[in-house]
């Protein structure tokens, strides 16, 4: 029996572009710079933690320039741009910016997505006859617009329109910034033929190379490429089928996933941390790990650990078990279970838990158990408690201290848990 | 490095409010005094609100055109704090020398 569909053969996709995608320049530097303006028109980086060794998490228009990237160092950065201004997260800002442009995408239609924090798509599908009868490009520009009125002047964002996730990303990307570009069936060729294998989302090094194995060494013999040798030769994986789709037109990316794992990791703010200081932080992870599996409304029969020590080597453990737990003491115990059980082969340097196996949390089922009634009460009251007065405000004596530390600090990809970790003390 | 001085003190705030086209009520903190001293802003960065447990506050990011400022206003209790001045080294040479109002 065949593995893969032999003879995939699709032409491209006629439909009008139905998807705008949009995507906030620099989005943590840009607000950074409405919000403070005398950092406008400045070579700016906004790292979580204010220290040499932290990383670039967003760098403005005038740092980039300069050479400077996502994901360098503070020193590497500074040595390309001595003017350099660099600032840490505040992750209240940028949830208001999401929120704000989240009411704006939903005005326009009921079936918008955030990809993550600073991009969005709204598909336009089954809104056109009656509600959105304008073209997109006029729709693109007002989005602009409304975005300044209502965070500020300085926001900027880039706008693609297409006929599908894929190919409407890549038009956002295609003059930056504050760029609008729409692609069709009509334009896509001379569109792909402006770009490189590594422009496009997804293709990084590895499938760059796995490509040019295959002799296809730009986007348009991409293009070409049939489906089986895409499936066969290149991916050696369904991936193929999906690529060539993709870039024909057609929709692939509509696909939401479950929740899998909920977790915190945290980075040793000492690398020649005690005993006790390492524990004090792992309760305070469970900690937070707790919290937000509650605000999912999760319990989880499995729990992980993931250390990583000064010399290099790293260790995970991970054990599943019968009974669902979800209280921040259950979780703690059970992290501790683990971490009784790595090998000391130094000082620990990165320390992340998480939970697995979710289930929905069965919280009004009452144990036969009475110090289990118990556990579940006082983590309720303590939740009611960090909910009036912001989080961490009432702690495990494990865990005492440690949130001055532990910052929380913007989370990359989802934006499951904003309105949750915004609730500060 | 962050050109960042935290103050977090009341301050005395005259604030405008305006009502535009939408139902609510915007408000643009126009002076300040603190410290003996009086800032007039000229630009809001960003206004947003946030959260200390279940009191809401609202955060204005303002500047009077030779340095940032963070003010918060407690919509509980009705005050204003000044949680820092920042970035007065990146103002314009001409604005950090005129004398202080």
């Amino acid at each position: 029996m065949p593995r893969y569909q032999a003879d995939l053969r699709l032409p491209l996709n006629t439909e009008a572009p139905q998807i705008l995608h949009i995507d906030l320049n620099s989005c943590f530097a840009t607000v950074e710079q409405q919000a403070r303006p005398m950092l406008r028109g400045r070579p700016l980086g906004v790292t979580n933690r204010l220290t040499k060794n932290a990383c670039v998490v967003a760098a403005s228009y005038e740092a980039k320039a300069e050479g400077v990237k996502v994901g360098m160092t503070f020193s590497e950065a500074k040595l390309l741009c001595p003017d350099l201004i660099m600032i840490e997260t505040d992750p209240p800002k940028y949830h208001h910016v999401y929120k704000e442009l989240v009411k704006i995408m939903r005005s326009y239609s009921p079936d918008i997505g955030m990809k993550s924090i600073d991009e969005g798509i709204i598909d336009f599908h089954g809104t056109r006859q009656h509600v959105n009868r304008r073209p997109l490009a006029v729709i693109g520009h007002e989005i602009k617009q409304r975005l300044r009125e209502r965070v500020g002047g300085w926001m900027m964002c880039n706008i693609g329109v297409a006929p599908n996730r894929f190919l409407a990303k890549t038009a956002a990307s295609l003059h930056k910034p504050d760029g609008l570009d729409i692609i069709t069936h009509k334009n896509l060729r001379e569109t792909l033929a402006t770009l490189e294998l590594t422009d496009l989302t997804g293709i990084a090094e590895r499938n760059q190379a796995r490509l040019n194995a295959a002799g296809i060494h730009t986007p348009l013999q991409f293009l070409d490429a049939p489906a089986d040798v895409l499936s066969r030769k290149v991916f050696k994986s369904v991936c193929g089928d999906d690529w060539y789709k993709r870039l024909r037109g057609w929709e692939v990316d509509n696909v939401e996933f479950d929740t899998k794992t909920i977790g915190r990791q945290f980075v040793m703010d000492d690398y020649n941390a005690s005993e006790d200081k390492v524990r004090n932080r792992l309760a305070h992870l469970c900690e937070s790990t707790g919290l937000k599996l509650r605000y999912k409304g999760f319990c989880a029969r499995g729990i992980s650990l993931h250390i990583q020590y000064k010399t290099g080597d790293a260790w995970h453990g991970r054990k599943a078990f019968k009974s669902s737990f979800y209280t921040t003491s259950e979780i703690f115990r059970r992290a501790l279970l683990l971490y009784n059980q790595h090998p000391r082969l130094g000082n620990v340097v990165m320390i992340s838990v998480s939970c697995y196996l979710l289930e929905p949390a069965m919280t009004n089922q009452m144990s036969i158990l009475d110090e289990v009634n118990q556990e579940r009460r006082l983590t309720e009251a303590m939740d009611e408690l960090n909910g009036r007065y912001g989080n961490y405000t009432v702690v495990f004596a494990s865990s005492l201290g440690a949130d001055k530390e532990i910052k929380q600090k913007i989370p990359f990809g989802t934006t499951r848990y904003f309105e949750l970790l915004c609730n500060r003390a | 490095m962050d050109q960042t001085t935290l103050i977090n003190k009341d301050v005395s705030i005259v604030a405008y409010y305006f009502r535009n086209n939408t139902r609510r009520l915007r408000c643009f903190p126009k002076r300040m005094e603190y410290d003996g001293k009086r800032v007039d802003f000229t630009e809001t960065g960003l206004v947003h609100p946030t959260k200390q447990g279940q009191r809401m506050i609202h955060v204005f990011d303002m500047t009077d055109g030779a340095a940032d400022y963070r003010l918060e206003f407690d919509a509980q209790a009705l005050s204003w704090k000044l949680v820092y001045i920042a970035d007065t080294n990146y103002a314009p040479v001409s604005s950090r020398l005129a004398p202080a109002a």
